[in-house]
């Protein structure tokens, strides 16, 4: 589970304590951000199909009562047992209710998110169910308890030196054997077990159709599919915003998720499951947790166009120089930084500030989700809620001061360009302002206000 | 029950209504060669893509493609095998299996069996072969999915290429957890 008490800014301060590490990671998910723009600038249409995606998903949303209810009804025709959960808990419990009415020991699962955000593997645990996390990435961070640090790669802050002395610990892989391909390749070994002996599988959902009732899910691996295939019992966990109003428009978001996750054109499977196998049986569990609050806000709402692409920590700043664990939210970045607050402001309000405002996360998001905006009404409901750090509020409360009073606006400015000069060094060289780059400016010899006055042409 | 519950919350949440956009209207990207653009992309996503000669069998074309290999199950012919459960495919090397469609900006196949059956298969051989009728070679998943309504039987999937993973290190590795390898043929 992720410590959800970390502030941001302290958590990157020890992450970056480590330069090299802290380089890589920030190289290496540029290297994906570049893939996504490769990608991007091979289809004319590219920019035409995120105003798609953006105004689909504007209109789901504002008709979400009318597509889940028609979801519902074609799902249920289709023989698939679905239900609703208010909260984490509610999915939860039903959840094991289910496992625990087919008797399963073994449950295996593909990435979700939402069970992330749920808690539900430890939720199972307590109760006797195995979980087996199959996405390798997902299975690296379960074999060393771990959250994910990204939605899309969720191993991508260890090396693979890490990786090759937990392999040789749990799945008896050679000693300093640490090539991604032996290692892939072993846990495939594995995990193969793992699925041809599992009593059910729980997968995610990337999009549900209203149209069909089907739910579709997108893995390059096969995980999903080889969990959903084999056990008799495939249980989709879905947050209610997931639904799309016609087949048809996986055209759209099909052709804009994989390019923008991870600069591929697609992945390599996408998984249309509208009915159970043979012999099998289909539930699908419609969560709420806080997204109907979301829906109801106007600075917010549209941040529930997400579809976890993943982009927008691709190309942050801030995100790659301080990688997910330094959040306190289960989704780290921009998308993040705008769920988490939305949930609980006091909890996740350094997560606001974990942003540059350079509004790149506007431009790559698919479905064109104002993030930096967002970030910033986020930090005034940081304000509001008194869950500001002391030193920034001081701040911002000496600016307000400042800003409402001109005269002594001028008369602080008149102080500050006598004082900065004569600043003893020592006291000059201990704050970040001396770092390089962002040194005090040299300071003038008088105001703006005071240069006009004395230079403007008298009319 | 929490059904009604969450839907009466979001009546009242929901933003104004906004219209749905009609997907037809943009102009999609269209290619001079289909063929050409399926199998280049194919190539980097750990599959390969074939025309079949003519006076050649699909059998030829795959033992000359995959030389030696263990159990063979050939979905195209009539008369195949079939399985009592999901899980005894579990040993299968080579699967030939029919493709309705492929998609030539995505190098993706779409597969369907009536009756839902032989999912597991699709994932579970090592080395995956999909017959598609080149007449089926369409630009865009917008006309893919203009063809395949008619043709879910309660699961279908495209497919791109083979099973891969880059969550080491950014390492591209084939062969996560489906097929190692892919072959697209074309009749």
């Amino acid at each position: 589970m992720k410590d959800d008490s970390v502030n941001h800014a302290r958590a990157a301060r020890d992450f970056l304590q480590d330069h090299a590490h802290a380089s890589w990671h920030d190289s290496a998910i540029w290297w994906v951000r570049h893939k996504r723009d490769v990608q991007a600038a091979q289809l004319p249409e590219w920019e035409g199909l995120r105003e798609l995606a953006r105004q689909i998903k504007a209109h789901t949303l504002s008709h979400l009562d009318v597509y889940l209810q028609e979801f519902e009804a074609k799902a249920r025709a289709n023989g698939v047992m679905v239900h609703w959960a208010a909260d984490a808990a509610e999915h939860n419990r039903i959840v094991h209710g289910i496992l625990a009415a087919h008797s399963v020991k073994k449950l295996v699962k593909s990435k979700s998110m939402l069970t992330e955000e749920c808690g539900l593997n430890p939720y199972l645990e307590t109760r006797g169910i195995e979980v087996i996390d199959t996405d390798l990435g997902e299975r690296i961070v379960q074999l060393r308890h771990e959250a994910p640090s990204h939605i899309v790669m969720p191993a991508i802050h260890l090396k693979k030196e890490q990786i090759g002395e937990l392999f040789q610990r749990e799945l008896g892989t050679a000693a300093g054997n640490n090539d991604p391909t032996y290692l892939t390749h072993a846990a495939r070994t594995n995990l193969r077990e793992h699925f041809l002996s599992a009593d059910a599988g729980l997968t995610g959902v990337n999009f549900a159709i209203a149209e069909t009732g089907a739910v579709v899910v997108c893995t390059n691996e096969g995980n999903a599919d080889l969990g959903a295939a084999l056990p008799p019992l495939h249980i989709a966990s879905m947050g209610l915003e997931k639904v799309i109003p016609k087949l048809e428009h996986l055209s759209v978001f099909t052709r804009l998720l994989a390019r923008s996750a991870i600069g591929s054109p697609t992945t390599t499977y996408t998984s249309h499951f509208e009915r159970a196998r043979p012999g099998g049986e289909m539930h699908i569990v419609i969560v709420d947790n806080g997204r109907s609050d979301i829906l109801g806000r106007a600075d917010f709402y549209e941040s529930l166009r997400c579809i976890r692409c993943g982009a927008c920590m691709n190309t942050c700043p801030v995100y790659r120089r301080s990688s997910g664990f330094s959040y306190s939210y289960i989704i780290p970045g921009p998308i993040g930084s705008t769920l988490g607050p939305s949930r609980d402001i006091k909890k996740h309000a350094s997560m606001a500030f974990a942003c540059t405002t350079c509004g790149s996360c506007n431009n790559v998001c698919p479905v064109k989700i104002p993030l930096a905006d967002q970030l910033v009404a986020q930090r005034a409901r940081a304000f509001d809620a008194g869950a500001m750090a002391k030193g920034k509020k001081g701040g911002v409360l000496a600016l307000r001061t400042l800003l409402g009073h001109p005269k002594l606006f001028e008369l602080a400015g008149g102080a500050m360009r006598k004082i900065v000069p004569i600043l003893p060094e020592r006291l000059n060289s201990a704050i970040p302002y001396s770092r390089p780059g962002r040194e005090l400016p040299t300071m003038p010899a008088q105001s703006f206000k005071q240069w006009w006055q004395q230079n403007r042409k008298k009319p | 029950m929490s059904r009604d519950a969450i839907l009466a919350r979001i009546r009242t949440a929901r933003p104004p209504a906004t219209a749905l956009p009609d997907i037809h209207a943009l102009p999609f990207v269209q290619y001079d060669d289909r063929y050409a653009a399926f199998a280049g992309l194919i190539a980097n996503l750990g599959g390969q893509a074939l025309q079949l000669a003519e006076n050649q069998t699909i059998r030829q074309a795959v033992a000359a493609h995959f030389p030696a290999h263990g159990r063979l199950v050939d979905l195209t012919q009539a008369g195949h095998e079939e399985a009592d459960s999901p899980h005894a495919w579990h040993d299968v090397d080579v699967a030939i299996v029919p493709g309705q469609l492929a998609v030539a900006e995505n190098a993706a196949v779409w597969v369907s069996t009536p009756g839902n059956r032989y999912r597991s298969l699709y994932f579970l051989t090592q080395k995956l072969v999909l017959v598609v009728p080149r007449a089926q070679l369409v630009d865009t998943m917008r006309d893919a999915y203009r063809h395949i309504r008619i043709e879910e039987h309660g699961f279908g999937c495209f497919i791109s290429g083979s099973s891969r993973t880059a969550d080491i290190e950014q390492s591209l590795v084939m062969g996560a957890h489906g097929a190692m390898a892919a072959l697209v043929l074309f009749v």
